[in-house]
């Protein structure tokens, strides 16, 4: 099955390496490519059951072809203008939909972590160089953004002493938002949590690098 | 890192939003702007006729029924089986074999190690791991080459890069044991299993 030749590309890690982790990263929109799929098999079937039964000289099934063609070319006629408008709407709902995700970037919700692991620089962070294989040159690391602000809320809640429920950390792209919502009567001190979190996400390294943001909500929470 | 045709999915996937988009704001527009209704009478009444003289300049002798309609259904078969080939060739791309090397010692031959050496070998090595919740290793064929790819789901709170670290030191040893060095992504991710587990205490 794979008797690739592997040897000879073993010299050209680095593009290799790039090119996984741009996968990783963005979405392959296969779910997408696959209701698409379905939608044209659904309507090409549709159009082979009436062309087959019109070609053995059969009845129409739903509607015979031609009526239903002369029905379209007379079209504002014989249908309410406000279905109509309503068809067409959900039409060109459905078509931006499937053309956004066509256009759009379609970036994940995830970052590298730009570590040393195993050795040297992992792979194909801006700046790094392609490094040679070799057997210095470590893994490469894609982290959800959600695993990244389950660690980043647990050392703010451990910074802020305060519990599990009172701290949510949203982590986006470029930016990284914490809110803690303090005890009632026990301040909590947003500096320290800022510095507690920025400390985290520097021994992460992440690429693209966030921003820290601490919103202490100024209502306390009661017997917590 | 699967062979996913992504470049096909959004050249595809862009057509048919065109597409639709098209005749939803044709629908829309007929619906409203009464010159566009004219418009429309005008232009799909010639189409309908040159299409009307088609389908009677290819009837079967003496029959009624033209073939034109079976050449649509084969075209619309043909359509239905490369939708099916497109969805075939979504996230493909796993692999059987980690090394396949000529080896240039004194026996002539190849070299094979089966991917199931580093799937086996790191998935025991994290299973009894107390902060994740779990771990899948999968051996992928990115442009001939084999690359190994480990996704973690490590309980909430588990610090990512401390945890990239030490499966980091993992993979260096088993690319010691093979005594080559494969490409590995490590993807830590959350799902459902990470999201209603418990929380990793200690750490």
């Amino acid at each position: 099955m794979s008797s690739a030749p592997v040897g000879k590309r073993s010299a050209a890690n680095g593009p290799d390496m790039r090119r996984i982790i741009y996968r990783e990263t963005h979405s392959p929109r296969a779910a997408v490519a696959t209701v698409a799929a379905v939608l044209v098999m659904v309507l090409a079937a549709y159009g082979l059951l009436e062309a087959g039964v019109h070609a053995i000289g059969q009845p129409a099934w739903l509607i015979e072809p031609q009526v239903a063609a002369e029905r379209m070319a007379a079209l504002p006629s014989g249908i309410s203008p406000v279905l109509l408008g309503v068809i067409g709407a959900v039409l060109a709902m459905a078509g931006l939909f499937f053309v956004l995700n066509a256009v759009l970037p379609g970036r994940r919700a995830r970052h590298l972590l730009n570590g040393q692991y195993g050795g040297q620089a992992s792979g194909a962070g801006p700046g790094t160089e392609d490094l040679p294989a070799g057997p210095g040159n470590g893994p490469s690391v894609v982290v959800d953004d959600e695993v990244i602000a389950s660690a980043l809320a647990r050392s703010a809640r451990l910074a802020a002493n305060v519990t599990p429920e009172q701290v949510m950390v949203v982590v986006s792209q470029r930016q990284v938002i914490v809110n803690v919502r303090p005890t009632s009567g026990v301040p909590v001190d947003e500096t320290s949590v800022l510095a507690a979190v920025q400390e985290e996400l520097d021994e992460m390294a992440l690429i693209p690098a966030p921003q820290v943001r601490i919103n202490v909500s100024t209502s306390g929470v009661i017997g917590a | 890192m699967n062979s996913t045709p992504t470049l096909l999915n959004r050249i595809l996937i862009g057509i048919l939003g065109v597409k639709l988009l098209a005749v939803g704001l044709l629908l829309m527009l007929l619906a409203t702007v009464p010159a566009v209704a004219t418009w429309w009478h005008s232009w799909a009444g010639s189409v309908w006729r040159g299409i009307n003289q088609a389908f009677n300049d290819t009837r079967f002798p003496g029959r009624p029924e033209s073939w034109l309609w079976i050449v649509i259904a084969v075209a619309l078969l043909v359509l239905i089986g490369l939708m099916v080939a497109w969805i075939a060739q979504q996230g493909k791309g796993r692999s059987n074999l980690l090394v396949v090397e000529y080896d240039p010692g004194s026996v002539d031959g190849d070299v094979r190690i089966g991917g199931g050496v580093a799937e086996q070998a790191l998935k025991h090595a994290l299973g009894e791991r107390p902060d994740l919740a779990g771990a899948t290793v999968v051996t992928y064929d990115v442009h001939g080459r084999p690359a190994v790819k480990v996704k973690l789901q490590p309980r909430q709170g588990v610090a990512p890069h401390l945890l990239a670290a030490e499966v980091a030191a993992l993979v260096t040893a088993l690319d010691t044991v093979l005594g080559k060095r494969t490409p590995v992504l490590i993807h830590i991710g959350a799902g459902a299993r990470t999201r209603f587990s418990r929380a990793e205490r200690v750490r």
